[in-house]
C-alpha cells in the first residue's frame, strides 16, 4: 500500500536574555553547577515570579518573524506535574492564551516552495539539567528557569525532507532574530517530532509516535526516514502503532521505544494567580516589529540585488550567519561585492575549514579584507599576490604594510606607465623597428626596460598592452 | 457516590506523591460527603455567562522587570538547604527515564 | 504598651527586646506560642544604622512562621520544612529591620496556615491566653495570644479566609488585613496564592495604622504588588460622622447569645450618636452560604500546586532513598499532617481537567457573583460589619479543622474579604461567657482610612484600647 506521512514538530528554544524567565539570576553555559540560581529557580518556599520584559520582547520577535498573531494581554499557567529536575513541581507556561497564534514559515525542498503552518507560539520556563551517571543523578539548577519560547507546528510536513527544512529555516530565522543561540547539540535548541503515516489520501491521522532529543538538523530528517520505515513495516505486517516516544540511535540509523505513553496525562492546567495579565503596549510592539533585525530573506535580496552576488553565493554567506555578519562588516569599507563574497567563501571559508576554527577566533580584520580586495580592483596588486599576502592577513595583519615590505605595490596608473613607455620606444628606435619587421620578442625587450625603469613596479600586463598601442602610432 | 471509595482517593494521593492511611483514606470519603453537599449550593447559583473571578484585581499590569541581573545566590547558599549533594550537585538516585 | 511607648519608656531596646523574649518564654509552657526564639544583640547592634525616628524603634516583634527570614529557622510549623534555613528574606521582614523593629521569634501556626485552630501546628496546639483550654483560633494563633498577653505590642499574621481576623476576635485584640496587593507577599510561605494577605495584630487602632505605614508599599518582586502611594495612616481622621455602616443581617440574625446581641445593638446605637449611619443589610442567602465552598475549592486547589515544591529533594526534611519517587513520596507523606494530605487530595481533584468545570471554574464565577454583590452594597455604604464569630474561642476539645455544614455562613463570610481582596479587620467590642468576640468590618478597595476611622469609634466606645490579658 502506498502510506503519506504526517509530521508535526515542537521546538523548544532558549531565549537569549541575560536573566531568567521569572528571576533576576544570570542565564549562563558553562557556569560552575548551581552558581547561577536564586531562590525562585531553585523553588524555594515563599517565592514569586516577575516576568522578565526582554524575554517578551525576544517571544515577540520570533512571532513576528513567523507571521503570528501576538496576543497583546500576555497570560501564564501553570502546568503541574513532578520530576526530579522540576522545582516548584509546576511549570509556568501559556496552556489558555498564547503570545503568537496562526503563523507560518516558509521553506524550499527541490525548488517547490511550501508553507508550514504554526499553530503557536508560548514563553515559558526551562527546567534544571539532569547528569545520569552510575552513582545517581546529579543535578544543576543553572538552567532552571531559563526562558523558552515553544514553537508549535500543524502536522504540514510530509517527508524528513521537509521537516529538516523547516527546522533549518527557523533555526535560521531565529538565529538571525538574535532571539537565541538554536545551538541543537548545547540544547538551546530543542526537537520533538511527532510521525505518522495513513493510507494515501485518507484524511484521518494515523496513530503517532514522539522522537525527542534530536541533535541535529541532519538526525531530524534520519530519524523520521527510519520511523517511518519502521511504522511501515510494523503496518505491512498487519501490526498497529502504539503511542510512544523514540529516540534515534546514529549508529544503528533506527528509532529506539524509551517509553510507551499511557493514557494522556492530566496536568491539570489553570491559571497562575501570582501573574496577573500584563498588557503590553501597543507603541511597545511596533517599535520591536519596526526595529527587527535583518531576516535572511532580507539579507540575500540585499546580497542579490546591491551587491550582485549570485543565488548560490549569497545562500552560502546567509546559511553561516557569523560568516555572513563577517561579510557584511568588511562591506563597510568597500563597494567591491563579488570580490569579496569570492574572498570570503572560497579562501576564507577553506582556511576556516582546512583549521576546523570557528570565524570568532579568526583574527582576521574586516577592514583588511576590504583594503586588500581594493589593491587587486585598482590593480595594485594582482590576484597572484593577494594569494600570497592572505595567509598573513587572515593572522590578523595589514594586506598594505606586507605588500609593502614585500615590494608588491604594481604601478597601474596608466599616465605614469604611459610616459615611462615612450621615453623607452624614443630611446629604442631600432627594437621599434625589428618589431614591425616581425621580431614579436623586441616587445619583450621594451617591457623589460619599463620594467627596469618603473623599479619592477610597473603593472607587466598594462605595460605590454600600452607598448603595443604606442608603436601602432608610430 | 460508589466512586468516591477510599481507592480512588488514595490513588489521587499517590499522584500528589504521598500516601494515606486507611484512617486518612476514610476520613476523605467522609469528607467528601460534605463536600458534595456544599458543591450542590454552588451548583444551585445561576452562573450562565459569568467570568471566572481569578485575581482579586483584574486590572491588567504593564510591569515587567528590566533583564538585568540583580540577585543570585553564592553556590553554598543554593545547596545549603539539600540534604544529598555531592561536589556541588545536588544528587539523587539514579532517575531511570 | 503600645508601640511608641517602647521608644519612651527609658529602656534600651536590649533591654525591651530581652524583657519581651523572656516574657514570651515564660508564657511558653501555657500557651505554646512560639516556634523559635531568635538571637537579639545582631539586631540591636543593627539599629546603628537605623534612624532614631524609624517607626518601630527598637520595638520588639513576632513574625508568623510563614513569614521567610535569612538565617533562621522558618518551618511553617510543617514537619516537612523542620530543617529550612532560608537564604532570603521576605519582603516585610526588610521593612520591619529598616523600619528598626526586633523580632524576638517566629510564632507557631497552623500547618502551612491550612486551618482556623492553631491545632495543627507541628510544635503542637497554641492555648487561649483568656482560658489556657480554649483554642487560640488559626491560622496566626501564635502571633495573636502573644500580642493579648502583652509579650509583644504588634505581630505578623496571615490571613486566607480569616486566619488573622478570626484569632483577632477570640483573643480580644485587633487584627488587620489590608487590600491585596497593598503588603508585597514576597517570601510569605503560601497558602493560596490569590486569597493570601499578609495582615497583623496590635492592641489598639493607632498602632495598627502605624504598623500599615511599615508595612505598606510597591515591591518589584511581588507583580500583584499595588503601586498606589503609601498614605499617612495615622493620620486618619476621628470622626465617624456621615460615615455609612452596613450591618450583615444575615449573621446578626443567627447570633445566639443576647449577651452577644444586646453588645451589638449597644455598638450600633453609640456609633449613631457619634455621628455614623448604621442600617441593617442583607446579601443573597444562597450566595453567603456557597461562600465556604467557594473558598475550600479555590484555597485547596491553589495550595495542592503552590506545595508541589516541598519535596525533599532542593531543602526540607528528607526522607527515603530508593529513588526520587520514593523520595518525594516519603518526603511528602511524613513531612505533611493528614490533615493536609487529604486537603491536597481535595484540591488536586478540583483540578483535574474532567472536574475543572464544576469545581474551581464554577467557584471562580461564584466568587464573581459574591463580590459583584458586595459591590452594590459599596455603592452605599462605607463598611460592611459583622461579630467575627458567634461565641468565644471554643473549648480545644471541641474544636476541629473539618468542612462543615453548621453555622455555615457565620463560620465564613469573613472570607469575602479575601474573594474581594478588601481591607477588612476585627476589632474587639465584646465580652461573651468570659470570653472576648470582635466585630469585623471590611471595606473599599484602599480605604483603609475610612476603616481605621471607624476602628477607632469602636475602640472609643468599647474601650478596648492597648488591653492584655493576664495569662492563669
Ligand atoms: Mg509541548
Ligand atoms: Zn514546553
Amino acid at each position: 500500500m502506498q502510506y503519506e506521512t504526517v509530521i508535526g514538530i515542537e521546538i523548544h528554544c532558549e531565549l537569549k536574555t541575560k536573566t531568567k524567565m521569572f528571576s533576576s539570576a544570570p542565564v549562563t553555559f558553562g557556569q560552575p553547577a548551581n552558581s547561577c540560581t536564586n531562590e525562585i529557580d531553585l523553588g524555594h518556599p515563599g517565592v514569586l515570579p516577575c516576568l522578565n520584559k526582554k524575554a517578551v520582547e525576544l517571544a515577540i520577535r520570533a512571532c513576528t518573524a513567523t507571521h503570528c498573531t501576538i496576543d497583546p494581554l500576555v497570560k501564564f499557567d501553570r502546568k503541574n506535574y513532578y520530576y526530579s529536575d522540576l522545582p516548584k513541581g509546576f511549570q509556568i507556561t501559556q496552556q489558555f492564551h498564547p503570545i503568537g497564534r496562526n503563523g507560518y514559515v516558509d521553506i524550499t525542498v527541490d525548488g517547490e516552495k511550501k508553507q508550514i503552518r504554526l499553530n503557536r507560539i508560548h514563553m515559558e520556563e526551562d527546567t534544571a539539567k539532569q547528569f545520569h551517571g552510575y552513582q545517581g543523578t546529579s543535578i544543576d539548577f543553572n538552567r532552571a528557569g531559563t526562558p523558552l519560547i515553544e514553537i508549535v507546528s500543524e502536522p504540514d510536513m510530509r517527508n524528513g525532507k521537509e521537516a529538516a527544512a523547516y527546522v533549518e529555516a527557523l533555526r535560521t530565522s531565529l538565529l538571525y532574530m538574535n532571539v537565541s543561540d538554536v545551538k541543537m547539540e548545547e540544547g538551546s535548541m530543542r526537537c520533538d517530532v511527532n510521525v505518522s503515516i495513513r493510507p494515501a489520501g485518507s484524511d484521518t491521522f494515523g496513530t503517532k509516535t514522539e522522537i525527542k532529543n534530536l541533535n541535529s538538523i541532519s538526525n531530524v530528517q534520519k530519524a523520521i526516514d527510519a520511523e517511518v520505515a519502521r511504522q511501515t513495516e510494523v503496518l505491512e505486517n498487519g501490526g498497529t502503532i502504539v503511542q510512544a516516544t523514540y529516540r534515534f540511535d546514529e549508529a544503528t540509523r533506527s528509532t529506539v521505544m524509551m517509553r510507551k505513553k499511557e493514557g494522556t496525562v492530566d496536568y491539570k492546567f489553570f491559571p497562575e494567580p501570582n501573574i496577573p495579565p500584563v498588557q503590553l503596549d501597543e507603541k511597545w510592539i511596533a517599535s520591536i516589529q519596526e526595529n527587527l533585525p535583518e531576516l535572511p530573506s532580507q539579507r540575500y535580496e540585499r546580497y542579490t540585488t546591491v551587491y550582485g552576488l549570485s543565488d548560490y553565493d549569497a545562500n552560502v554567506l546567509i546559511n553561516n550567519k557569523e560568516v555572513s555578519d563577517f561579510y557584511d562588516e568588511v562591506m563597510k569599507h568597500t563597494k567591491e561585492g563579488k570580490l569579496v563574497a569570492n574572498w570570503t567563501i572560497s579562501e576564507l571559508m577553506a582556511i576556516l575549514n582546512r583549521e576546523n576554527t570557528p570565524l570568532s577566533d579568526c583574527k582576521i580584520k574586516p577592514e583588511h579584507l576590504a583594503a586588500m580586495v581594493e589593491m587587486i580592483a585598482k590593480k595594485e596588486i594582482s590576484g597572484k599576490q593577494a594569494k600570497e599576502l592572505f595567509p598573513d592577513v587572515v593572522k590578523g595583519e595589514d594586506p598594505k604594510k606586507l605588500a609593502d615590505a614585500r615590494g608588491m605595490k604594481q604601478v597601474s596608473d596608466v599616465s605614469a606607465i604611459l610616459a615611462i613607455v615612450n621615453q623607452v620606444l624614443d630611446e629604442q628606435p631600432q627594437s621599434i623597428i625589428d618589431y614591425k619587421n616581425g621580431k614579436d620578442r623586441a616587445i619583450g625587450f621594451l617591457v623589460g626596460q619599463i620594467m627596469k625603469k618603473s623599479k619592477g613596479q610597473a603593472n607587466p600586463q598594462l605595460a605590454n598592452q600600452l607598448v603595443l598601442q604606442e608603436i601602432a602610432k608610430r | 457516590m460508589e466512586l468516591y471509595t477510599k481507592e480512588y482517593f488514595q490513588k489521587l494521593a499517590k499522584q500528589l506523591m504521598f500516601t494515606l492511611t486507611e484512617e486518612e483514606a476514610e476520613g476523605i470519603v467522609e469528607e467528601f460527603k460534605v463536600l458534595q453537599q456544599q458543591l450542590e449550593l454552588l451548583e444551585a447559583i445561576d452562573t450562565e455567562g459569568v467570568e471566572e473571578m481569578i485575581y482579586p484585581f483584574e486590572a491588567p499590569t504593564s510591569f515587567m522587570r528590566e533583564d538585568e541581573v540583580e540577585h543570585v545566590l553564592t553556590q553554598e547558599e543554593a545547596l545549603a538547604n539539600v540534604s544529598n549533594k555531592y561536589d556541588q550537585f545536588v544528587v539523587l538516585p539514579r532517575v531511570v527515564k | 504598651m503600645k508601640i511608641n511607648d517602647y521608644k519612651t519608656n527609658g529602656k534600651t531596646p536590649l533591654q525591651n527586646a530581652t524583657e519581651a523574649s523572656l516574657y514570651a518564654k515564660e508564657l511558653q509552657p501555657k500557651l505554646n506560642a512560639m516556634v523559635t526564639f531568635t538571637d537579639l544583640e545582631p539586631q540591636v547592634e543593627n539599629l546603628k544604622n537605623i534612624s532614631k525616628d524609624a517607626l518601630m524603634y527598637g520595638v520588639p516583634i513576632v513574625l508568623k512562621d510563614n513569614v521567610t527570614t535569612k538565617g533562621i529557622l522558618t518551618t511553617a510549623s510543617s514537619k516537612i520544612l523542620g530543617n529550612y534555613v532560608p537564604v532570603y528574606n521576605a519582603h516585610i521582614a526588610d521593612k520591619l529591620r529598616d523600619a528598626g523593629a526586633i523580632v524576638i521569634g517566629k510564632s507557631s501556626m497552623d500547618e502551612l496556615g491550612m486551618g482556623g485552630t492553631n491545632l495543627s501546628a507541628a510544635t503542637g496546639p497554641v492555648y487561649n491566653p483568656y482560658d489556657l483550654s480554649r483554642i487560640s483560633g488559626g491560622s496566626s494563633g501564635g502571633s495573636a495570644v502573644l500580642v493579648a498577653a502583652g509579650a509583644v505590642p504588634f505581630a505578623i499574621g496571615t490571613d486566607t479566609g480569616d486566619s488573622v481576623r478570626k484569632p483577632a476576635s477570640y483573643n480580644g485584640i485587633v487584627g488587620v488585613k489590608p487590600t491585596y496587593g497593598r503588603i508585597s507577599r514576597y517570601g510569605i510561605i503560601p497558602y493560596a496564592s490569590s486569597l493570601d494577605h499578609v495582615g497583623y495584630f496590635t492592641r489598639n487602632m493607632y498602632d495598627a495604622a502605624l504598623a500599615l505605614e511599615v508595612l505598606a508599599g510597591r515591591d518589584d518582586r511581588d507583580m500583584t504588588s499595588s503601586f498606589l502611594p503609601v498614605e499617612k495612616y495615622t493620620e486618619y481622621s476621628h470622626d465617624v460622622t456621615g460615615k455609612k455602616i452596613a450591618v450583615l443581617k444575615n449573621v446578626t440574625d443567627i447570633i445566639p447569645s443576647m449577651e452577644l446581641k444586646e453588645q451589638m445593638n449597644h455598638l450600633e446605637e453609640e456609633l449613631r450618636k457619634k455621628g455614623a449611619v448604621v442600617e441593617e443589610v442583607s446579601m443573597r442567602e444562597d450566595l453567603l452560604r456557597a461562600a465556604l465552598a467557594v473558598y475550600f475549592i479555590i484555597a485547596n486547589c491553589e495550595a495542592t500546586a503552590n506545595h508541589s515544591n516541598l519535596d525533599g529533594i532542593r531543602f526540607g526534611v528528607q526522607e527515603g532513598k530508593d529513588s526520587y519517587e520514593d523520595i518525594m513520596t516519603k518526603s511528602r507523606t511524613a513531612g505533611f499532617s493528614g490533615l493536609i494530605r487529604k486537603r491536597f487530595v481535595i484540591g488536586s481533584y478540583g483540578l483535574f481537567e474532567e472536574n475543572q468545570e464544576r469545581l474551581l471554574r464554577k467557584a471562580q464565577k461564584v466568587r464573581r457573583l459574591i463580590v459583584d454583590e458586595m459591590n452594590e452594597l459599596y455603592k452605599t455604604y462605607d463598611a460592611i460589619v459583622a461579630p467575627a464569630s458567634l461565641k468565644g474561642a471554643p473549648k480545644a476539645t471541641d474544636a476541629e479543622d473539618k468542612l462543615s455544614n453548621e453555622y455555615l455562613i457565620a463560620e465564613s463570610y469573613m472570607c469575602l474579604g479575601n474573594f474581594s481582596g478588601y481591607p477588612s479587620m476585627t476589632v474587639p467590642f465584646a465580652m461573651v461567657d468570659g470570653l472576648p468576640v470582635g466585630l469585623n468590618m471590611t471595606c473599599r478597595a484602599f480605604e483603609e482610612q475610612t476603616m481605621f476611622t471607624i476602628g477607632q469609634a469602636i475602640e472609643e466606645i468599647s474601650g478596648w484600647c492597648d488591653k492584655t490579658v493576664e495569662v492563669k
